[in-house]
């Protein structure tokens, strides 16, 4: 298990989900960046994947913002790691 | 028996087109009335059987398309969005000053977004059901097509797709008519596409025996009509055409390139996936077509062929437009050059034929060395056959012996 930087994130959202660079601010939520439910469940489809824990479907909505979605995912890896 | 009823004419005032001759209706007409075939070896398709098919060259989804396409459409979309955009211009239309609500989209589909069902199957069996995408139903199912073309041209009117097979395309058309006569519609974008050369689907095609076995020289596998035939080459691509009633498009000046005139619909009940040998009920819709046109069949100048290459459709439909048509069309079949687009084809094939009678140009049959000599029709070979023609048939047919004709005549 690992924890989800801002960072790795960020890479995320670019590379795999086209979403333009200029938009991206800690504070814009995943609604602003036109990431709808649908590419929220393959969001955290990856995000598993790079922290190697399991998330739930609901954990994150459209209406965080990124920096809520990080600490969203490290208290779930942190969950899971003291189980 | 009642005479089937009078349909208004109906205008091509748009056609958009993606095929393997090209991006575009003047590289995808160049191309085929060129007459060389654009068949050859594709690396998808490595290592099976039949691996040869007729793939649009040079498509960039992210730049034709636009951003995100890639994630959220499949091919089959992404062909269907870029021709509709070429269609919709062509017609001097613009989607954000017409009235969405009288607006229709019907699209002619055969298979749907196989490849990405093939990849999302590889997926849930090399990483389990938690790996397969939330995006797999939306990017797969057949009627996210039309669905998708709606929200791209903000269209709301009738929304469907129609599922013929070969003939999906053909069938789309002849029902956007239908939403035009009764007034349902006053702009249809009706068409067809597929993007189905997976090697799933490309060996389905193969193991039934539909598909030209010449893999080692592609250019020559299909050749419809031709005596040394023995298959379709499998294709993709999507023909777009907006169509209104004739008299809604000479009050607003548009362009037309052609008009429909009649449609005929039928079903040969008679077999799975060969046609009726007699060709009964793919002569019934093409006299239903003539007789909604006002037509007689001496008047048909001019015959897209379903022409697929394969031995029995070749011969069937042969003899079938022989006894109705007589001597005097010229036929030609454009699958020659491009292959068989399978639920596109149809509605390419009728993008061809009013480009026909718009320019008064007869594609010629790729490949045609040696006519059949069981065939006696006059089939354009080798160079397009350049003279006015008045009235021009297409011809449709799809597996489950469902048949669609579509009768042209020129502006």
């Amino acid at each position: 298990m690992s924890d989800l930087t801002y960072e790795t994130l960020v890479a995320l959202l670019v590379e795999k989900f086209e979403v333009l660079p200029e938009l991206i601010r800690p504070g814009v939520t995943f609604a602003d960046l036109e990431v709808d439910s649908l590419f929220l469940v393959e969001l955290l489809l990856v995000v598993e994947r790079e922290v190697q824990a399991a998330i739930p479907d609901d954990a994150i909505n459209a209406q965080d913002t990124l920096e809520r979605a990080v600490d969203i995912v490290r208290e779930h890896v942190a969950t899971a790691g003291t189980r | 028996m009642t005479a089937p009823g009078s349909q208004p004419e109906i205008a091509v005032t748009g056609i958009g087109l993606v095929t393997s001759a090209g991006i575009g209706v003047q590289a995808s007409w160049q191309g085929v009335c060129a007459g060389i075939s654009t068949a050859r070896r594709d690396p998808n398709l490595a290592g099976l059987p039949v691996d040869i098919s007729c793939t649009v060259p040079g498509f960039d989804p992210g730049r034709h398309v636009g951003r995100r396409s890639s994630l959220i459409h499949d091919r089959f979309v992404q062909l269907a969005v870029t021709a509709a955009r070429e269609a919709v211009a062509d017609a001097g239309l613009d989607p954000h000053t017409w009235d969405g609500a009288r607006v229709g989209i019907v699209i002619g589909c055969g298979v749907g977004g196989v490849a990405t069902g093939e990849a999302q199957l590889r997926t849930s069996l090399e990483s389990g059901p938690r790996a397969v995408s939330a995006l797999l139903i939306p990017m797969m199912v057949p009627n996210m097509v039309a669905g998708h073309l709606g929200i791209e041209l903000r269209a709301t009117g009738p929304n469907l797709v129609t599922a013929t097979a070969c003939a999906s395309g053909a069938t789309a058309i002849g029902t956007a008519m239908q939403l035009l006569g009764d007034r349902s519609c006053d702009v249809v974008v009706a068409g067809g596409s597929e993007a189905a050369v997976t090697p799933l689907i490309t060996t389905g095609f193969a193991q039934m025996g539909a598909l030209s076995t010449k893999t080692d020289d592609p250019a020559a596998a299909s050749r419809p009509f031709d005596a040394a035939r023995d298959g379709f080459v499998i294709a993709e691509g999507s023909g777009i055409l907006v169509l209104e009633r004739a008299s809604d498009a000479r009050a607003r000046r548009a362009g037309i390139r052609a008009t429909i005139a009649g449609f005929g619909a039928s079903a040969d009940a008679h077999h799975m996936t060969t046609p009726d040998p007699d060709g009964k009920g793919a002569r019934q819709a093409l006299l239903t077509a003539l007789a909604r046109a006002g037509v007689a069949p001496d008047e048909v100048e001019h015959v897209n062929a379903h022409g697929t290459s394969t031995p029995l459709n070749d011969a069937a439909e042969g003899r079938m437009l022989r006894a109705v048509l007589g001597d005097r069309a010229a036929v030609t079949s454009t699958k020659g050059v491009v292959g068989h687009a399978l639920g596109a084809a149809g509605a390419i094939e009728a993008a061809f034929t009013a480009l026909a009678l718009q320019t008064g140009t007869i594609p010629p049959t790729a490949n045609l060395e040696a006519l059949d000599p069981g065939i006696d029709l006059d089939v354009v070979a080798k160079e397009p056959r350049r003279r006015p023609i008045e009235v021009a048939v297409s011809n449709s047919f799809g597996f489950g012996g469902q048949n669609a004709v579509l009768v042209l005549t020129r502006a």
